[in-house]
């Protein structure tokens, strides 16, 4: 019986190996606008979630957005180096250039001549104009109407020619019917989806077979994955790969082992968490990573019952000792961002200045506050408090003893609860008892109707990731959008009104001179810095994990390896 | 007979209206489908209104859970808050390659049970008795994440850093009308979960057939001079293995949901991936869909089940 028994396992391992070594390279057959040709070049990608829809205005998906970005471009983009440059368009409309009208509210973008759609049909200033069309149709569930319906009109007096007007004046007009890593704003085919209605599930819109950039979508398999294959008509010339595979995975772990056994070529979703495990593979696996505009950030509650001269009532009042600005500049003195981003982050990032970290809106004079446990000490003794008999610090605030004990909530994610643990042993050291709560994100970004504690007001203080980019305006410190039962969907989840911040941020939408907006945002940096209205964490940085064999052109923090990826190429 | 089967329907009915029930609040209580737009500051006030409006997510609850059981009844299951399609269209995509995952899985769980039980059990405390025993023990022990990312880290990332012939990850793009790259992709899947499952199968056949072995007429048919294998296969086996036939059974209508966790591992576009990342994002109508379609089926299957039973041992009698 052993020797059956070993026999069978023998044949079994054979069996198993024999197939493993019969595999070919899993090619299947595709059509598109160029065949793919036999030994052609093709990459396998892997992302995590699966777009819901490929066109722009119903989707705010990253993922879906990055296809996008290969196959329904806009007028223009952002560069590697934060540039606005112009796409689909001949310039990017200015002031100097007539594109940008004296009173700010017309602006007039000029296409390329002889563009095509992958097709054969010309795309033309007709497609710009269905393209408004469609997002303000009430019959369309889009995502966002957001800029657009700012719009009065648009003119078409030549096929190359597009004439928006402003009902108002609205500075952040370079984020309409343009294309980012996190801006879906490409040009729709009018052709393939004139006199239809609720295109949401309408199956173009879910997946576009008509494209304006370098690749096409050809296949979908739901839950497996897509195929693309290139634009014979793209602007700037055939893509130089002959296909684009995106495989849909469940998360980086299975990612991490198909890169290496190069069953994929890249996975651009990893964390910064990760960065340490990929750089052990090298240099079977490359590490890429770029430090990005979002940022992870920690922020108080600075919420008021009674709002401030009558502005900005929120419905839960914030932890009263952080009222005091010395509080808050303490806290942020007393953690160590620096040895988190250099031993939790590998020193791959760096500790942001500001709220709009790496791009050309940061303010440059700005400086990081270093790790200074005494200063943050000596703060929190001159603002009354002091160390209890449990090593608490207590003190008075507003007529009552209060320990500077308090709540800071975040999501799950690890990285997330790393950092809180290194911050709450900082914390400790200077006499504050800090305590993380991790709650999964779906509750924790909860809407006010379902009592997330971040609508609602109900936390000390919070942690999570954002980014005010490609325009820098947010009405995040707006007095107006704090939420409450009265109003709760606003943004401002600081609860933090301050009159003057709220206003200052709000000429912001005053001018469309790009000059002007880098001047106020200065100001604006300057005094959130000077009131210690949040502590900047780590600027995040984009990692991928790729092939050796994979290239990608450059890429920066205000884009991602999609703005270029007719340059995407593979060396054998 | 009749009038049970029509009051086990109605019960039936009933269980499924309060899994329902169930399965919505959990799922609703468990996040907020617009969470993943929270931080983006593309959406202001006015777009997340309109979504809430659109996805009726103003709805009072009670208001949401009969709409969506409104068109359930009809064999509607609506459509995906993310995906936009709809709910029924995604799981018939889903439930083809899970089947395949499962059933192949389930057929090399019973095969291996049955051989390492039947081994086992005839060699009672033996070297070789022992030794299934202990792997017994570490396929009840080990979970199944552990197994199935150990299994592809030997046998893909190791064996192919080692040079040697390896398995895919999964996650390549393979061609599914080659039936050698099907199978080359079914093995570390099927191996994950027949390597956890077998381990408590193989237990069970043990018991079972010691069990029987210790019967009268068993004793008999070794009196009358039968050889061994005739005793094991042709008498003891048949009743040892009503029992598993029996958990078996009740085992099959979970197939249909898959297997979150391999499925996840592998790449496998089943249906526990699709539950799974779908309940991540709070999208209730998927989630509510594959439930009802899994509990559905464990509801009516084990009707059946009891119906068969009275066909199988005439002792049982209905009603």
């Amino acid at each position: 019986m052993k020797q059956k028994l070993s026999v069978l396992l023998s044949l079994l391992v054979l069996a198993s190996m024999v197939l493993a070594a019969c595999g070919g390279g899993g090619a299947s057959s595709a059509s598109g606008p160029i065949p793919f040709p036999e030994g052609g070049k093709s990459v396998t990608g892997a992302y995590d979630q699966e777009p819901d829809a490929v066109v722009p205005y119903f989707t705010q998906m990253s993922f879906a957005i990055w296809v996008t970005q290969l196959t329904l471009v806009g007028l223009g983009e952002w560069d590697d180096q934060g540039n606005f440059v112009p796409e689909l368009a001949v310039e990017v409309p200015t002031a100097e250039n007539g594109g940008v009208s004296a009173d700010g509210l017309t602006i007039t973008w000029k296409l390329r001549e002889g563009l095509l759609w992958s097709d054969g049909t010309p795309l033309t200033s007709a497609d710009v104009k269905f393209t408004w069309e469609m997002v303000m149709d009430p019959g369309n569930a889009v995502t966002s109407r957001t800029g657009y319906d700012k719009i009065e009109s648009i003119e078409t007096p030549d096929d190359t020619t597009v004439v928006i007007k402003f009902s108002a004046l609205y500075p952040p007009w370079p984020t309409l019917f343009t294309q980012g890593p996190n801006n879906g704003g490409g040009i729709v085919p009018k052709h393939m989806l004139e006199g239809k209605t609720a295109l949401e599930s309408d199956p173009f819109i879910r997946m576009p077979t008509v494209a304006s950039g370098p690749f096409v979508i050809t296949e979908w398999i739901p839950g497996d994955y897509m195929t693309l294959l290139p634009n014979p008509n793209y602007y700037k010339g055939r893509a130089k790969l002959d296909r684009v595979q995106i495989r849909f995975v469940a998360d980086s772990a299975a990612a991490l082992a198909a890169l290496q056994t190069g069953d994929i070529d890249w996975y651009p979703n990893f964390s910064e968490g990760d960065i340490e495990t990929l750089k052990g593979l090298e240099p079977n696996v490359k590490l890429t990573v770029i430090p990005g505009v979002d940022f992870e950030h920690y922020f108080f509650n600075l919420g008021r019952v009674d709002g401030v001269d009558g502005r900005g009532k929120a419905d839960n009042e914030g932890f009263c000792p952080f009222k005091d600005v010395r509080v808050r500049k303490a806290i942020t003195l007393g953690i160590n961002r620096q040895a988190v981003v250099d031993s939790l982050l590998s020193g791959y990032t760096t500790v942001p200045v500001s709220q709009w970290p790496n791009s050309s809106w940061t303010n440059d004079s700005l400086v990081v506050d270093a790790y200074d446990p005494d200063a943050a000490a000596a703060l929190l003794d001159e603002a009354g408090y002091t160390v209890g008999d449990d090593g608490i610090r207590v003190g008075d605030c507003n007529g009552e003893q209060v320990r500077l004990s308090f709540n800071f909530e975040t999501t799950t994610a690890p990285i997330r609860i790393s950092i809180a643990t290194a911050a709450q042993a900082d914390l400790a050291k200077i006499g504050v008892e800090f305590t993380p709560i991790h709650t999964p994100a779906g509750t924790f970004f909860g809407q006010y109707v379902d009592g997330g504690p971040l609508t609602t007001g109900k936390y000390d203080m919070g942690g999570y990731t954002t980014g005010f980019y490609p325009d820098p305006y947010t009405d995040n410190y707006s007095c107006e959008n704090i939420p409450n039962a009265a109003s709760p969907t606003g943004n401002n989840w600081y609860h933090n009104c301050d009159p003057f911040l709220s206003d200052l941020m709000d000429t912001m939408l005053d001018t469309v001179d790009p000059a002007e907006r880098k001047a106020i945002l200065d100001e604006a940096q300057a005094y959130i810095a000077e009131q210690y209205y949040v502590i900047m964490m780590y600027a995040r940085g984009n990692v991928y994990g790729s092939t050796p064999r994979f290239q990608f052109g450059p890429v920066g923090p205000e884009s991602d390896i999609n703005w270029n990826s007719e340059l995407w190429d593979v060396t054998e | 007979m009749w009038s049970y089967l029509v009051r086990r329907i109605f019960q039936a009915l009933f269980t499924l209206l309060i899994i329902t029930v169930l399965c919505f609040l959990l799922t609703r209580f468990s996040g907020d489908p617009l969470a993943q737009y929270a931080t983006n500051p593309r959406m202001s006030a006015a777009d997340k209104e309109a979504l809430i409006e659109r996805l009726g997510l103003n709805d009072p609850l009670h208001v949401q859970y009969f709409k969506w059981l409104g068109l359930a009844v009809q064999g509607n299951l609506g459509n995906s808050f993310f995906a936009k399609q709809p709910v029924s269209e995604m799981i018939m995509q889903r439930l083809p390659n899970t089947l395949i995952l499962m059933l192949t899985a389930e057929f090399f769980t019973i095969l291996f049970a049955l051989i390492l039980g039947i081994i086992s059990a005839v060699k009672q405390y033996s070297f070789i008795d022992n030794l299934i025993t202990m792997f017994s023990f570490i396929g009840f022990s080990v979970p199944i994440f552990f197994s199935a990312l150990g299994l592809m880290l030997i046998f893909a990332v190791q064996f192919k850093a080692w040079g040697l012939p390896y398995l895919p990850t999964g996650a390549a793009v393979w061609n599914k009308s080659d039936p050698v790259e099907y199978i080359r992709n079914l093995i570390l899947p099927v191996s994950a979960l027949v390597f956890v499952s077998t381990a408590g199968y193989s237990r069970f056949v043990r018991t079972s057939i010691l069990e029987v072995l210790g019967l009268d007429y068993i004793r008999t048919a070794r009196a009358k001079g039968l050889h061994d294998r005739a005793v094991l296969f042709k008498h003891a086996l048949r009743n040892a293995a009503l029992p598993l036939v029996t958990i078996v059974g009740l085992d099959i209508p979970f197939l249909l949901g898959g297997a979150i966790v391999t499925e996840s591992i592998y790449s496998w576009p089943g249906m526990g991936r699709l539950f799974w990342e779908y309940a991540q994002r709070s999208d209730y109508p998927v989630v509510l869909g594959v439930l009802l379609v899994i509990s559905t089926a464990v509801v009516f299957l084990t009707i059946v089940t009891d119906v068969i039973y009275t066909f199988v041992d005439p002792r049982i009698k209905l009603g």
